[in-house]
C-alpha cells in the first residue's frame, strides 16, 4: 500500500508536454533558469491548487444539495470549459468533471467526504489549523461555539465577556477566541444575554468540526458578478454526518492496519506521512491518473530551471 | 516575439483547436450531411440562418453524378427527373459507406443500389464506381464527399462573399474513430477544417437549450432542468440521446445510435414487393439497372404515402414484362419493419438506462429525422417515454443544422450582446475505448457515456517473466472481445526492465479534448523506483489506414501472445 503511494508522490519524469499549451511554454522559455524565486512561487501556487477539494473547486458547501452543485457546475463550465475558454480550459474542465462526477454519486461522495475528512482532521491536531479558538487553562469537556448563522451580531456577549467573544466585524457576527477567556459567571452573563440563543456548549470533540464547518468557503464568482460565501444552512446536522463518516473510516482503517500487524512504535511525523499517503491512495482512487500527471506537469516545471 | 516565427502542424488531417488569433474572429458554419439530405447554416450575428442554393432549396440532396466530364453533385446540379440519381452515373448513401471495410453488413446491403459496390470480403475498403459512358468508373466514398463539400463551400462562399474555412459537421453516435478520420479527411480534400464534429441529436440538444433559454429569458423565471429525450432517424443513421439543460448549458447524459434508417425500411418494403429483387439486380446490367430504380422510386413514394394514408396501391412496370402492382397497408408496413422498430425500442431504452433517468422526469421528446413523420416511430417514442405529445417547436429536418451552427458560433469565439449565444453543450463519449489484455479480451478505458474532456488510466502488467516488450493495441466499441470492436492503432512499448512476470507496471492513460482528440499516454514504472523506467509513449489516434481489418490479424500471427498485457487487481 505504502510503497504505491510513494511511486506515485514521487514520480518525477521529463514528459513531452501532454497537451501542449503556448503559453505555458512560453512563459517557460522566459522563466527558464533566471528568475528562480518566481518559480518557486508559481510551483507553490501550483501545489496549493492540486490540493483544493472537490467543494472548492466546484464552490459549493460541503453540504450542498444535488441542485447546487449542478448549478455551479454548470456555471463553471461556461467559463471554463475549452468550446469557450480554448485549449487552456482543458485541464480545469478534466477536475471539474471529475469533481462533479464525484459529489453527484452518493457513494463516491460518501467515501470522499470520508477522507477528505480525515485530512481535516490530521491539521486540526497537529497545526491546529482546523478550529478557531484556543484554550484558556486546562481542557474541559464542554466548549463554546458561536452558531455563525442565527447570530445577529448584537455584540451582548463581547460585552460580557470580551476576553472570550469577539466580534468579525466583516461577517458581522460573534466568535470564540478564547474558550474559557473570561470567568465563568460573566460566560455565563454572556450566554444568557444572546437574544438569538445563539451560542451552544458542545461537546469538546465536536468543537474543532463545528468550528471548520461553520467557517464560510469562498463561492466561486461567475461572470461580472462576485463569489460570495457560502456554509452549512445546519451546521449541527453537518458535523454529525462529518463525524459519522470519519467514525466509519477510522474504523475500517483500523481493521485493515490490525491485519497488517505492524509492530513499530510510530513517531508522530511517521504517522502523519502515514495517513497522507493512504490518504492520498484514497483520494487517488477517484482522482486516479490527475495525480500522477499533475507530478508529471508540475516536475516538468521544477525540472526545467 | 510572442508568436513563434513557424508552426508545424501535426500531419494527421486534423490540426485540433485552432483559436483565431484575429480581433474578429470567423464564424464556423454548420453543415449537416444526411444520408440523403444536406442543408448548411450560419450564425448571421443575430440568428441562425439556412442558406439556399441557386434554385432556393433549403435542403439539398446528397449525391454527387459522374455523367459530365466534371462531376456535380446535389447543390448545383438541377435534377431532370429522380430517376437520374439511379441511373448509375450518380454516387449516393455515401454515409453509409464512408470509413467501413468490405465485410460490413451494411455494406453489403449497398451493393443493391444503382451504382458499384464491389466487396471481396476480406476486410479492405469496397471497390465503388459510377457508370459514365457505359464504363464503371472508380471512386471512393470521401472523394465523392469531397465534391459535394466542395459545391456547398463554393456556394456558401459565393452567398457569405468571404471565404470559407471552419466547419462544425454532424455525423451518427455510432460513427467510429475511424469514420471520423474519413470525414476529417473529406473535408480537408474540400479545404475545409473541421473545428468540431457533433453527433446529431446533441445539436438538436443544443438547438433545445438555445429556444429553452429564451422561454426562460421572457417569462423571468428560474432555470429549471429540463430533461430532454432526442430521437433522430434519417435515411441512414438512427440516434438517440438524453440531454439536461438548464441555463443555456446542455448537458448530455447518454448516446446511442445503430446504423439503422430509412434506407433499411425501403429495402425490406422493396423485398416485400419483390421477394428475389437481390438476385434478379445481382449483375448489375443496364437493364436491371432502371428496373430497380422504378421499383426504388415508386417504393418510396409508397412509404411517403403510409404516413398519411392507411393503404396505398402500387403500379409499378419494371420492364421485361414483370410488374409489381399490389395494395399495401401502414400495418403491412410495419409488419415487415418489425426488427427495424424493435431495434429503435431498444436503443431509447439503453440510453435512458446509461442516462440513469426515470422516464417521468423527461421535460420534452424530441423527434427529429426524415423518419420521424412515420406513425408507427411517433407513438414507439412517445410510448416509451409516457408522453402524450411531442416537442413540436422544432422543424425535424432543420434542428440538427441549425444546433451546428450554433456550435459553430460558440466554438469559434462569438458572443451575442443578446445572451442568444450564452450556450455550451458538454458532450459525452459515444463508443468505450480501450485496449486489448488478458488474452483476446476487450478492456476499456474510458467507457462510454463518458463526460468530455475525458482523461482516465489503468495499470496493466506483463505476462511472462523478463517480458521486454509490450503491445499496446487500442479499440473503441462495446463488445468484450477485441474483434467485436474497432481497431484504432497500437504501438509497442519497448525497453520494459526486465522483472517477474506482474511486477512493472505500465500505465495507460487516455485522454480526449473537447475538440474529440484521443491521446494515449503509455509509462513503465517498476516498484520502489521512484523514476519511470523509460520514457513515457504519448500517440494521437487513430493510426489506422484503409484496410486496417487485417493488421490486428497480422500482429497476433507475428506475435502470438508474447507481447501480452493484463490488468492489475486494485491493491486496495
Amino acid at each position: 500500500m505504502d510503497m504505491s503511494a510513494s511511486m506515485v508522490t514521487s514520480y518525477h519524469v521529463s514528459v513531452p508536454q501532454f497537451n501542449p499549451n503556448k503559453a505555458r511554454l512560453r512563459w517557460k522559455e522566459k522563466r527558464s533558469g533566471s528568475v528562480r524565486c518566481c518559480d518557486t512561487t508559481r510551483a507553490g501556487e501550483l501545489r496549493a491548487r492540486k490540493e483544493k477539494n472537490y467543494y472548492e473547486l466546484l464552490g459549493v458547501s460541503v453540504d450542498a444539495n444535488v441542485q447546487e452543485i449542478k448549478q455551479s457546475y454548470r456555471n463553471l463550465q461556461k467559463k471554463h470549459h475549452p468550446d469557450i475558454a480554448g485549449h487552456q480550459g482543458h485541464e480545469y474542465t478534466l477536475k471539474l468533471n471529475e469533481a462533479y462526477k464525484v459529489l453527484m454519486r452518493e457513494d463516491l461522495r460518501k467515501d470522499y467526504d470520508a477522507s477528505f475528512g480525515r485530512m481535516r482532521m490530521q491539521f486540526g491536531r497537529n497545526a491546529s489549523g482546523l478550529g478557531y479558538s484556543s484554550w484558556k487553562g486546562p481542557l474541559r469537556p464542554e466548549a463554546l461555539f458561536v452558531d455563525e448563522n442565527a447570530c445577529i451580531g448584537c455584540r451582548e456577549c463581547v460585552q460580557h465577556a470580551s476576553n472570550t467573544f469577539v466580534m468579525d466585524e466583516a461577517m458581522g457576527c460573534a466568535r470564540v477566541k478564547v474558550q474559557y477567556g473570561d470567568s465563568d459567571q460573566n460566560i455565563e452573563v454572556s450566554v444568557d444575554s444572546c437574544p438569538v440563543n445563539c451560542i451552544h456548549w458542545v461537546d469538546r470533540e465536536e468543537l474543532a468540526v463545528l468550528e471548520f464547518l461553520i467557517q464560510p468557503q469562498p463561492v466561486k464568482g461567475y461572470g461580472i458578478f462576485g463569489g460570495g460565501w457560502e456554509r452549512p444552512a445546519n451546521v449541527f446536522m453537518a458535523a454529525k454526518a462529518f463525524n459519522k463518516q470519519l467514525k466509519e473510516q477510522t474504523e475500517a482503517e483500523y481493521k485493515q492496519r490490525n491485519g497488517q500487524s505492524t509492530v513499530e512504535e510510530e513517531t508522530p511525523a511517521q504517522a502523519e506521512a502515514r495517513a497522507n499517503a493512504s490518504m492520498e491512495i484514497n483520494m487517488g482512487r477517484f482522482s486516479g491518473i490527475w495525480k500522477f500527471f499533475e507530478q508529471v506537469f508540475h516536475s516538468n516545471m521544477w525540472n526545467s530551471e | 516575439m510572442d508568436e513563434p516565427a513557424y508552426t508545424v502542424v501535426s500531419d494527421s488531417e486534423t490540426t485540433g483547436e485552432e483559436k483565431s488569433s484575429s480581433a474578429f474572429p470567423e464564424i464556423a458554419i454548420g453543415i449537416d450531411i444526411g444520408t440523403s439530405q444536406c442543408s448548411i447554416a450560419i450564425w448571421n450575428g443575430s440568428q441562425v440562418e439556412l442558406l439556399k442554393n441557386t434554385r432556393n432549396q433549403k435542403m439539398m440532396r446528397s449525391y454527387v453524378t459522374f455523367k459530365d466530364e466534371v462531376p456535380s453533385g446535389g447543390v448545383s446540379n438541377q435534377l431532370s427527373h429522380e430517376h437520374e440519381i439511379l441511373s448509375g452515373a450518380a454516387i449516393f448513401n455515401m454515409k453509409r459507406l464512408i470509413g467501413r471495410v468490405d465485410t460490413d453488413p451494411i455494406v453489403h446491403a449497398s451493393k443493391i443500389l444503382p451504382f458499384l459496390v464491389q466487396t471481396l470480403d476480406i476486410g479492405v475498403r469496397p471497390f465503388i464506381a459510377a457508370l459514365v459512358n457505359n464504363v464503371w468508373r472508380s471512386t471512393t466514398p470521401e472523394e465523392v464527399l469531397a465534391i459535394f463539400l466542395v459545391e456547398l463551400r463554393a456556394m456558401a462562399e459565393m452567398q457569405l462573399k468571404r471565404p470559407i474555412r471552419n466547419v462544425v459537421l454532424t455525423i451518427p453516435v455510432s460513427f467510429s474513430r475511424f469514420q471520423l478520420t474519413r470525414i476529417e479527411r473529406a473535408c480537408a480534400m474540400a479545404g475545409l477544417h473541421v473545428l468540431r464534429l457533433m453527433p446529431e441529436p446533441t445539436a438538436v440538444a443544443l438547438l433545445y437549450a438555445q429556444q429553452q433559454q429564451l422561454t426562460v429569458h421572457e417569462n423571468m423565471g428560474s432555470g429549471s432542468e429540463k430533461i430532454a429525450l432526442i430521437f433522430n432517424m434519417g435515411a441512414g443513421y438512427c440516434d438517440v440521446a438524453l440531454s439536461a439543460t438548464a441555463g443555456g448549458v446542455s448537458q448530455i447524459k447518454a448516446l446511442a445510435g445503430s446504423a439503422i434508417g430509412g434506407e433499411d425500411l425501403l429495402q425490406n418494403m422493396m423485398r416485400h414487393l419483390l421477394p428475389d429483387f437481390e438476385n434478379r439486380f445481382s449483375n448489375h446490367g443496364m437493364n436491371e439497372i432502371k428496373s430497380m430504380g422504378l421499383l426504388r422510386v415508386a417504393t418510396q413514394d409508397a412509404i411517403h404515402k403510409l404516413t398519411t394514408q392507411t393503404d396505398v396501391q402500387i403500379d409499378v412496370n419494371l420492364g421485361n414484362g414483370s410488374k409489381v402492382s399490389k395494395l399495401v397497408n401502414r400495418e403491412e408496413f410495419e409488419e415487415v419493419n418489425q426488427k427495424i422498430f424493435e431495434k429503435c425500442e431498444n436503443l431509447i431504452i439503453q440510453c435512458l438506462h446509461d442516462a440513469k433517468v426515470e422516464i417521468d422526469d423527461i421535460t420534452d421528446v424530441i423527434l427529429v429525422g426524415g423518419c420521424s413523420y412515420i406513425p408507427k416511430l411517433r407513438n414507439l417514442v412517445m410510448g416509451i417515454c409516457k408522453k402524450e405529445e411531442l416537442y413540436n417547436v422544432i422543424n425535424p429536418l432543420e434542428a440538427a443544422v441549425y444546433g451546428a451552427a450554433l456550435e459553430g458560433a460558440v466554438a469559434s469565439g462569438i458572443s451575442d450582446p443578446f445572451g442568444n449565444l450564452d450556450l455550451l453543450t458538454i458532450q459525452v463519449t459515444p463508443l468505450g475505448i480501450g485496449i486489448r489484455a488478458d488474452g483476446n479480451n476487450f478492456v476499456p478505458i474510458i467507457p462510454r457515456n463518458t463526460t468530455m474532456p475525458a482523461r482516465k488510466d489503468l495499470v496493466f502488467t506483463t505476462v511472462r517473466d523478463n517480458q521486454i516488450d509490450a503491445l499496446v493495441t487500442v479499440y473503441e466499441g462495446e463488445g468484450e472481445k477485441v474483434e467485436e470492436n474497432h481497431l484504432l492503432g497500437y504501438f509497442k512499448i519497448t525497453g520494459i526492465p526486465p522483472a517477474p512476470k506482474g511486477v512493472p507496471e505500465i500505465n495507460v492513460c487516455m485522454d480526449i479534448d473537447a475538440s474529440n482528440v484521443l491521446r494515449v499516454l503509455a509509462g513503465v514504472i517498476l516498484p520502489g523506483c521512484p523514476h519511470p523506467a523509460i520514457p513515457v509513449m504519448e500517440i494521437r489516434l487513430p493510426t489506422v489506414d484503409d484496410g486496417h481489418g487485417w493488421c490486428a490479424e497480422a500482429l497476433y500471427r507475428t506475435y502470438g501472445s508474447t507481447l501480452d498485457l493484463e490488468t492489475v487487481q486494485k491493491k486496495i
